[in-house]
């Protein structure tokens, strides 16, 4: 691959000569702040003659110190730098095992993304089995239309780094109360998604018992930590981004599909293909849309929303504006009226101390008195 | 009262229209120049009447219209404008299929068949947010830049936009634009099919000239950009490209940013996956290594057939789609001989578009359209043909090409090198089958 990177980059050092494209505009195929290629394989617009491209430049303007803004404190930047990078730096400290990651997930993730996170609706499922056994599939494609058999892309299978679910999971889940989570839960967390994909650590499955903490977090290893191209990790991480941009017309093609012309004057433009076209109609088509194609959108009612409307919205709506885990969905009569028959005292009862899948008051720390105001807007609207 | 004119005084009911007693109430404090001007108007019904009498013409024409006969509303109402009540199907649409259960995590796609020229209306832009779209106080809001720098720092938005600043037009387009329809189409429909993407004119300071002042350590190879909204989504960005074109952007279509589109603020970064162009954001951090953030791990990879997942895929690649005609826009009001433009939308992250071929015959076959206005770099260009309609049924693709080299691959090129599973950067020709009665649907070429 190298030696054809050097073909493409003695062809285009010519362009990037020529530097003058069909439009007019200065290009070139190299940034004139360190000569190197273009990152992603495009051209660049260098100022020239007071102009990039078609715009006008007040090139002062971009060489003028301004220092603005004041140094940040170490204890702000503290603050929000609470992110984790695949090897492991910027870990917090903590702990966490997979049977309290267990009770935590029941409690707060479950809802959403279904038991032992095999998913519910639209939203994700965090494990497909046994990662090692899924990860096999991501070679899988359905290339005919009977085809069901695609690759499982989970955690477990395609993440390639347990850092991500760490970050991630601190600073985004739950998705309706991101960042309420301490650092031991989210460790406990991230120990049990090991846990429901069968990950093993040092060669042991993780059971029970096991604890994630900072110290032992980089012996873990997922499945498809070296599934990613480029590779973009140490040294040499941003040439090769850039190698694998500017790659010959066919590792191009090969790398991501890309299709480069010599000559664009040479492009085909008669016969470009043998016999009729073969066409592929839309076979399932989707056309659930809203508001439907040429509609305009229902009017929104102009009364201010209830206490109960809004608290629904912030805290029940996750799952009652969908049917997602049998919560009967906000405006389905029929699911409602099952609800309501054995009357509105045993519906609010249900409501503060949990039914099925719906945790005690649907996991939030409101009052009674809210909840009621919650339960009676929910049912007025499903009326 | 027509018909249609019935449903215009609906639709008007908040306007004030004057009685005609109001008219002479009003009239009797007017100067005499006014009143002999006002007076002219009771005579022209009457006109219009005898006009309507001898003529079998439009009655859009020979009867008065109530918007000429009474006053409109006046400047003091609507502050703020809106389009017009007729246009109230212009509007971006969702579909849960690309939703998660609570809108929140979710994408509302642009009506390119409805748009006009290359900029997307501000409240039209396509919509796309990972955790729903706060209003955010920007004098509560703060930019960090720390990391591998000389001088980290924090930036009010008053500080932020004393910076001298830049006005570019690029489009912003999610890398899954198409991408449902790898493996075949599904959307009948262009809103759907290729409506992930929008193209404004954004303002806001290059971050290469915040940089200059705070000292890029050499280091420094890569840049985290992470928002403030409830997702805190962050993506990682090659500094050759934020030493190149990357903007802060605060400003859309000359107002602020719309709170969808990040405001206070949000990152531009030209030409590159949408994803990337990180909204409300609060935090730029310099590192050595890549950051593996959430949404460039699970999401935003391309899982090729080789079972390897391309990452860090940043161009939109060279891409096109005929507007008109369109399954919303269809032929069925020409007749044969008809003479019709037909007219698209081209886009490249790699470049500037170079030229757009069109097909009749599902791309065995290619003439060369004309592009028409601007034509400028990662920004949407529109192309023209004019065509003589025969009432035969068509397979109309287009094909479009850029500064840098590329060109569309056909639909089989782009599944033999990559597969069907990717999701997403899918770039292959767009084609659009016209039946007899001029229907337009949604198909693609396998040959």
């Amino acid at each position: 691959m190298f030696k054809s990177y050097r073909k493409i980059i003695s062809t285009a050092a010519i362009a990037a000569l020529c530097a003058t494209a069909a439009m007019g505009y200065e290009t070139s195929r190299k940034y004139d702040f360190n000569h190197k290629y273009v990152i992603d394989g495009g051209v660049t617009y260098p100022v020239k003659h007071g102009k990039t491209a078609a715009y006008y430049v007040n090139e002062k303007a971009h060489k003028t110190h301004f220092n603005l803004g004041r140094k940040a404190k170490k204890c702000e930047i503290d603050a929000w730098n609470v992110d984790v990078m695949y090897y492991g730096e910027g870990l917090p400290e903590g702990k966490g095992s997979v049977e309290e990651g267990e009770e935590i997930y029941e409690a707060k993730c479950q809802q959403c993304h279904g038991d032992f996170g095999s998913g519910s609706g639209l939203y994700p499922h965090l494990t497909a089995g046994n990662a090692y056994e899924e990860h096999e599939t991501l070679k899988n494609q359905r290339w005919n239309p009977g085809d069901d058999e695609g690759p499982h892309r989970t955690f477990g299978s395609y993440w390639p780094y347990a850092s991500t679910a760490f970050w991630y999971i601190k600073t985004g889940m739950p998705h309706q109360a991101p960042m309420s989570l301490t650092n031991d839960e989210v460790y406990a967390l991230v120990a049990y998604l090991l846990s429901i994909n069968e990950i093993k650590v040092d060669g042991q499955e993780v059971d029970d018992d096991f604890v994630l903490s900072k110290e032992n977090f980089t012996k873990v290893h997922l499945p498809n930590e070296n599934g990613f191209v480029p590779d973009i990790r140490g040294k040499n991480g941003l040439e090769n981004v850039r190698k694998f941009w500017n790659a010959d017309p066919k590792t191009l093609r090969e790398n991501f599909g890309g299709k480069k012309l010599k000559d664009p004057k040479k492009r085909c433009m008669k016969g470009c293909f043998k016999g009729e076209p073969k066409v592929q109609r839309i076979a399932h088509a989707i056309a659930n849309f809203n508001p439907p194609l040429g509609k305009a959108p229902k009017q929104e009612a102009s009364a201010q929303p209830s206490e109960g409307q809004k608290l629904y919205k912030d805290h029940c709506a996750v799952c009652h504006a969908t049917d997602s885990m049998g919560a009967p969905k906000v405006g389905d009569k029929a699911a409602w009226a099952a609800v309501t028959k054995k009357g509105m005292d045993k519906v609010l009862h249900n409501a503060i101390h949990g039914i099925n899948g719906m945790p005690p008051k649907g996991g939030t720390n409101l009052p009674d008195d809210k909840i009621k105001e919650i339960v009676e807007y929910m049912v007025n609207a499903s009326k | 009262m027509s018909k249609r004119s019935e449903e215009l005084d609906a639709t008007r009911a908040d306007v004030h229209t004057p009685s005609r007693r109001d008219f002479f109430k009003k009239t009797a404090t007017l100067t005499a120049g006014a009143v002999a001007a006002a007076s002219v108007v009771a005579p022209v019904a009457l006109s219009a009447d005898e006009k309507k009498a001898k003529c079998d013409g439009d009655e859009k024409i020979v009867n008065l219209n109530p918007w000429e006969t009474k006053w409109g509303y006046p400047v003091s109402e609507k502050l703020y404008g809106q389009p017009s009540p007729f246009e109230r199907h212009v509007v971006r649409r969702t579909t849960p299929i690309l939703s998660s259960g609570n809108y929140r995590a979710s994408i509302a796609v642009a009506p390119i068949q409805d748009l006009h020229g290359i900029i997307t209306p501000n409240g039209l832009f396509f919509n796309r947010h990972h955790g729903g779209t706060p209003d955010i106080d920007p004098k509560q809001h703060r930019l960090m830049i720390h990391g591998l720098v000389e001088k980290p720092i924090v930036l009010t938005m008053d500080e932020l936009k004393r910076y001298p600043s830049v006005s570019r037009i690029h489009f912003v387009e999610c890398p899954a634009n198409g991408g449902p329809e790898w493996r075949g189409p599904q959307f009948n429909s262009i809103q759907f099919a290729k409506g992930f993407m929008s193209c404004a004119e954004w303002t806001g300071v290059y971050l290469k000239d915040i940089l200059k002042d705070i000292g890029l350590k050499p280091e420094a190879k890569w840049m985290l950009a992470e928002g403030g909204d409830s997702s805190h989504m962050g993506r990682t960005i090659p500094v050759d490209k934020v030493l190149d074109d990357v903007i802060i952007a605060w400003g859309q279509n000359g107002e602020a940013l719309r709170p969808e589109q990040g405001y206070p603020i949000r990152l531009l970064v030209p030409g590159w996956e949408a994803n990337l162009c990180v909204k409300w954001l609060r935090r730029l951090e310099f590192a050595k290594e890549p950051f593996y953030a959430k949404e460039e791990t699970s999401r935003y990879t391309a899982l090729r057939k080789d079972g390897k997942a391309i990452q860090h895929f940043y161009v939109n690649e060279v891409n096109s789609v005929i507007t008109n005609p369109c399954p919303e826009k269809p032929w069925t009001d020409l007749k044969k001989g008809d003479i019709v433009e037909i007219e698209g939308l081209a886009w490249s992250g790699h470049g500037t578009i170079t030229g757009v071929d069109i097909s009749f015959d599902g791309g065995k076959n290619w003439v060369e359209a004309s592009l028409k206005g601007l034509v400028l770099p990662k920004a949407w260009t529109r192309f023209s043909y004019i065509y003589k309609y025969e009432g035969k049924p068509l397979l109309l693709s287009s094909r479009a090409r850029d500064d840098a080299g590329f060109i569309q691959p056909t639909v089989m090129e782009e599944r033999k090198a990559v597969g069907v599973e990717g999701v997403y950067h899918r770039n292959g020709i767009h084609t659009w089958e016209v039946n007899e009665k001029g229907e337009v649907s949604n198909v693609q070429v396998l040959s």
